[in-house]
């Protein structure tokens, strides 16, 4: 079955393949930021530095992190802990999440949410198989299927294409596919009409796909009649653009029809230093804006 | 021919002097900086020796226009002829922006003649680049028979004006930079030893010159934007070698504390290595990357060796 990233709920056991570090970061965050909503508490197993990226991308979606783990609702599991657990036989592993589980709900959470960087299952030390230990996720969430929700993420640079083929098949449901162009270095997705979130590095191997990105936006809210006369990037996990993307950018934006402005939304120092040398401020239709665009994703407006 | 027989249209004039001591520099120069403030309103400013900056102030103290210093770079950047030539275009512009034109007074200063005098030849040359167009009028010193021979073989093709006397003269000794260079090679700057990191990329991998650098940043333990700015500036030098010079590129790096060097080596040939010593125009979409990349770091040298052409980023904490 698939589902849709904000509609993951108690008793799911869901399963997604990253396209990218961009892109697990992305889906970590969103996993995280719904379950802190509904007012569940967290466990997420870092390892290989996947804590910074989730943090670092609930920040920039605007989700600070700084109180969830204050009060302890959201909780890091170390790299120690997390390869630990992978060493632990799997009925003290299920005990020890079973009481995790009973002690969210006595400090009061609506449940408990698993997710994070679980590669430590292939070590040669590991307790058991990646499809045992999914076995035994999977029965810990139908024993509680009101309180407790699992996403398991299988990224391509620490697992294994064929382990990646065999945990697809074991998993009922997947997250939806959302579409984006994702090489690795960036990551774009469509937020609706002449707008889109960007993530990643924008270099000299992907900068034709921003050039591309901004012709079709410009050209599809030209074409709908009651589409908004700015196009517009959101940017705030835009880590790096070089000289020659800054310049495209830049001049896009001087390309457009005078109705129409190209909008960089939540822009970081460092890509604005860059911005600002090549001449940004001079652009009359380049408009900078610190809060994200606000659309209506594409899959709603088209209902 | 006399040249200065109307007020000079504004851009650069670079002109050449000989004087062999301090007395006789300030009497030649100085009458003529002291009409430059006179009839053009210039500001002065100097280059020279402490000891020709003293006397030269003496002499210049009843100029309106007040008599400046032009910076002073650090060592290891002032090796880099293009890379002083390039701070001072970024000097020289801000100061002529004012409206009022510059009138510098240089002077040859034997301690940076290296090992054959390159500096200087590489330095005249790509003054005749970086100041291109700027309202200054710059006024260079050298000795009549300097140490090494190639030295003043450069001051005379380097300079488009002579002054004789007072008075300006077309030079006809005067050869464009890539001529000046391709006549008077000069050595490559010194070897740096075995590197600390050294890797190959291609155009798909830049992120890994990106992620090298930004990893010797943290290592020389530079402030963030200081680290970010190496990063930028290396990417912008390696994205030339990947894009103009061969498919695959290599990256050296050389770390130690407070200070940080890259070098990007590519097989292309490059035809004239004074590059990105001038500000691209606004409406052109590329070309921009070294020039920016030179305000970016200390010292940015490009040079053609005999395997293709390499630049030598440096930055110090």
């Amino acid at each position: 079955m698939i589902k849709l990233a904000d509609d993951v709920s108690s008793g799911d056991h869901v399963c997604a393949i990253p396209d990218s570090v961009e892109h697990l970061g992305e889906i970590s965050s969103g996993f995280v930021v719904h379950g802190l909503a509904r007012g569940e508490k967290i466990f997420f197993f870092d390892d290989d530095g996947a804590a910074d990226g989730l943090l670092r991308r609930m920040a920039e979606d605007g989700h600070d992190p700084e109180e969830p783990l204050r009060v302890g609702q959201l909780e890091i599991v170390p790299e120690e802990g997390t390869r630990l657990t992978f060493r632990t036989p799997l009925a003290d592993i299920h005990a020890g999440i079973t009481g995790e589980v009973l002690r969210a709900l006595d400090e009061g959470w609506a449940g408990a949410r698993i997710t994070g960087q679980v590669h430590a299952a292939l070590d040669p030390g590991a307790s058991g198989t990646l499809p045992e230990y999914d076995g035994l996720l999977a029965r810990l969430v139908r024993e509680n299927p009101d309180t407790l929700t699992a996403l398991c993420t299988f990224d391509h640079v620490h697992f294994p294409d064929e382990s990646i083929d065999i945990m697809r098949a074991l998993h009922r449901d997947h997250l939806a596919a959302t579409g984006a162009y994702d090489d690795g270095l960036l990551r774009i997705v469509r937020l609706g009409i002449g707008h889109a979130r960007l993530a990643g590095e924008i270099d000299h191997s992907n900068r034709p796909k921003i050039t591309t990105l901004l012709h079709q936006a410009l050209d599809a809210t030209l074409r709908s009649a009651d589409a908004p006369t700015d196009i517009g990037l959101d940017m705030a996990s835009v880590r790096f653009v070089d000289v020659a993307s800054a310049v495209a950018l830049v001049h896009a934006a001087e390309s457009f029809p005078s109705t129409h402005r190209l909008v960089l939304h939540r822009v970081r120092p460092r890509v604005q230093r860059i911005l600002d040398r090549c001449g940004a401020a001079f652009s009359p239709q380049l408009a900078f804006d610190d809060e994200p665009p606000r659309t209506v994703p594409p899959s709603k407006s088209a209902r | 021919m006399q040249v200065n027989a109307a007020p000079r249209p504004p851009g650069f004039a670079h002109a050449l002097v000989h004087a062999d001591d301090t007395a006789e520099l300030v009497r030649r120069v100085a009458p003529v900086a002291a009409a430059a403030d006179r009839d053009t309103g210039a500001q002065i400013a100097l280059a020279v020796s402490p000891e020709a900056e003293r006397a030269l102030r003496e002499e210049l103290a009843d100029c309106t226009g007040g008599v400046g210093r032009l910076t002073t770079l650090t060592r290891s950047a002032r090796e880099s002829g293009q890379t002083v030539a390039a701070w001072r275009a970024r000097e020289l512009r801000a100061l002529s922006s004012s409206g009022r034109p510059v009138f510098v007074v240089a002077q040859h200063d034997p301690d940076l003649d290296g090992i054959d005098g390159g500096f200087w030849i590489e330095l005249e040359a790509a003054l005749n680049i970086s100041l291109d167009g700027l309202a200054v009028t710059q006024l260079c010193v050298y000795p009549r028979i300097p140490l090494y021979g190639a030295v003043g073989d450069a001051a005379l093709a380097n300079h488009p004006l002579l002054l004789h006397a007072e008075q300006f003269a077309a030079n006809p000794a005067f050869r464009s930079p890539a001529e000046v260079l391709a006549a008077l090679p000069f050595a490559p700057p010194h070897l740096l030893g075995p590197p600390d990191i050294q890797l190959q990329y291609n155009t798909f991998e830049l992120s890994r010159v990106r992620d090298a650098v930004e990893a010797a940043a943290r290592a020389c333990r530079f402030d963030q934007v200081r680290g970010e700015d190496m990063v930028q500036a290396v990417n912008e030098v390696a994205t030339n070698a990947v894009e103009h010079g061969s498919p695959e590129a290599g990256l050296s790096i050389w770390t130690r504390p407070g200070e940080l060097v890259c070098e990007v080596h590519d097989t292309g040939s490059l035809p004239l290595s004074l590059i990105g010593l001038t500000p691209p125009h606004p409406s052109r979409p590329r070309g921009r990357g070294t020039w920016i990349a030179r305000q970016l770091c200390d010292s940015l040298h490009v040079w053609r060796a005999d395997d293709g052409t390499r630049v030598r980023l440096l930055v110090r904490a």
